[in-house]
């Protein structure tokens, strides 16, 4: 019993421990990439991606080996979202990603 | 006793003379929020003070050496930007020297860690060579890839603190490394960079931020420990240099003596 109680205090305070992060820019042939990651420098790969309109979500996707998620550029305004769970979801706006 | 009390001046005289030398190789924000393209300016001149910018690559010929090195290190892969750099005249408030500038696409998520390794500079009031090995890094959006990788450089200060997340009032810690060996009691140089840059016109600002209360101040003096390890209290915000003397084996050049120095710079922030 007491085993399980220490493991799951670390679990819990490993994951408030970091950060979720992205960071996305414009590949210049009408693609663009996004790039996961967390604070503590661990890898995205698997973590969800969700590409919205309007609110809605129109992709989806997960981070690859790289933790890279590269996508056609919708017409119009967009967001990219990375989705690890509450608390770990970052979004970022079309009119911020630069070339 | 009189040996020692001799010895002591003459390390003294030596280290006096070679005070406050740095390399800089300076951008203006080293935590980006996101990817973008920055500027480069890599400058031999005294941080603190303004007093003098060498020219880079000297040689006691009159001649000027082209810089030797300058790359990038980001996730573990080096890429050459040498082929990049464009010599510039850098005016510091005193005379102009030679220096480079380059343009600079950190796009990628992580830390971009800059290397230059400049032609031994022909100090002639010392006669005797100065090579500074210098690192500086940027990291965008937060993500830790680099920072602390050693990359094996002949003079290099390993980093124990994030050179791009320090807050004004904490510390900076290192270990001074020559030849991937850590280098006992390392005399290490630490200047504040005490003027604007201004990027546009590749000049110095004119306005001192701070001012020595004495001559010590100016260039400030630690010592690393028995393993080579340093930390030191960083009380302003702003770029702050660090430079490891004659970290690096090699210690003759052209037939003259060469101090082959380690140098990194990191950036505080004030909290507000």
């Amino acid at each position: 019993m007491k085993k399980i109680l220490i493991v799951s205090a670390f679990a819990v305070s490993s994951m408030f421990a970091h950060t979720a992060l992205m960071s996305c820019f414009d590949n210049g042939d009408n693609t663009i990439t996004c790039e996961g990651g967390f604070s503590d420098g661990s890898s995205a790969k698997g973590v969800k991606f969700h590409l919205l309109q309007n609110g809605q979500s129109v992709l989806d996707g997960t981070f690859n080996e790289d933790s890279e998620f590269t996508f056609d550029k919708p017409e119009g305004d967009y967001e990219a979202q990375f989705d690890a769970g509450e608390g770990h979801k970052v979004t970022v706006k079309s009119s911020d990603i630069a070339e | 006793m009189r040996k020692i009390i001799i010895s002591t001046i003459a390390a003294a005289a030596v280290a006096s003379s070679a005070f406050g030398h740095f390399q800089m190789v300076y951008t203006p924000e080293s935590a980006l929020e996101k990817g973008t393209t920055i500027p480069l300016k890599i400058v031999f001149n005294h941080p603190f003070a303004d007093e003098h910018t060498m020219d880079m690559g000297l040689q006691a010929n009159g001649k000027i050496k082209p810089i030797e090195e300058f790359f990038v290190v980001h996730k573990e892969e080096k890429t050459d930007l040498k082929k990049d750099l464009k010599e510039i005249t850098f005016k510091g408030n005193s005379n102009s020297g030679k220096a480079y500038e380059t343009e600079y696409k950190a796009r990628k998520m992580g830390d971009h860690i800059f290397v230059a390794v400049p032609a031994p500079y022909y100090e002639k009031n010392e006669d005797a060579y100065i090579q500074q090995i210098t690192k500086m890094m940027v990291n965008v959006a937060g993500a830790p890839t680099d920072w602390d990788a050693e990359l094996g450089l002949k003079a290099e200060i390993v980093p124990l603190t994030k050179p791009y997340s320090i807050w004004a009032g904490s510390t900076f810690s290192g270990i001074v490394k020559g030849d991937g060996k850590p280098v006992p009691f390392a005399e290490i140089e630490v200047e504040y960079l005490n003027y604007d840059v201004d990027v546009k016109n590749n000049k110095m600002g004119e306005k001192a931020h701070f001012e020595a209360p004495q001559d010590s101040f100016v260039t400030l003096t630690i010592k690393a420990d028995e393993n080579g390890k340093f930390t030191f209290g960083i009380p302003k915000a702003g770029w702050w240099g660090f430079a490891a003397l004659g970290a690096g084996k090699a210690d003759k050049y052209d037939g003259k003596e060469l101090s082959q120095d380690a140098v990194i710079w990191v950036q505080a922030k004030e909290m507000k």
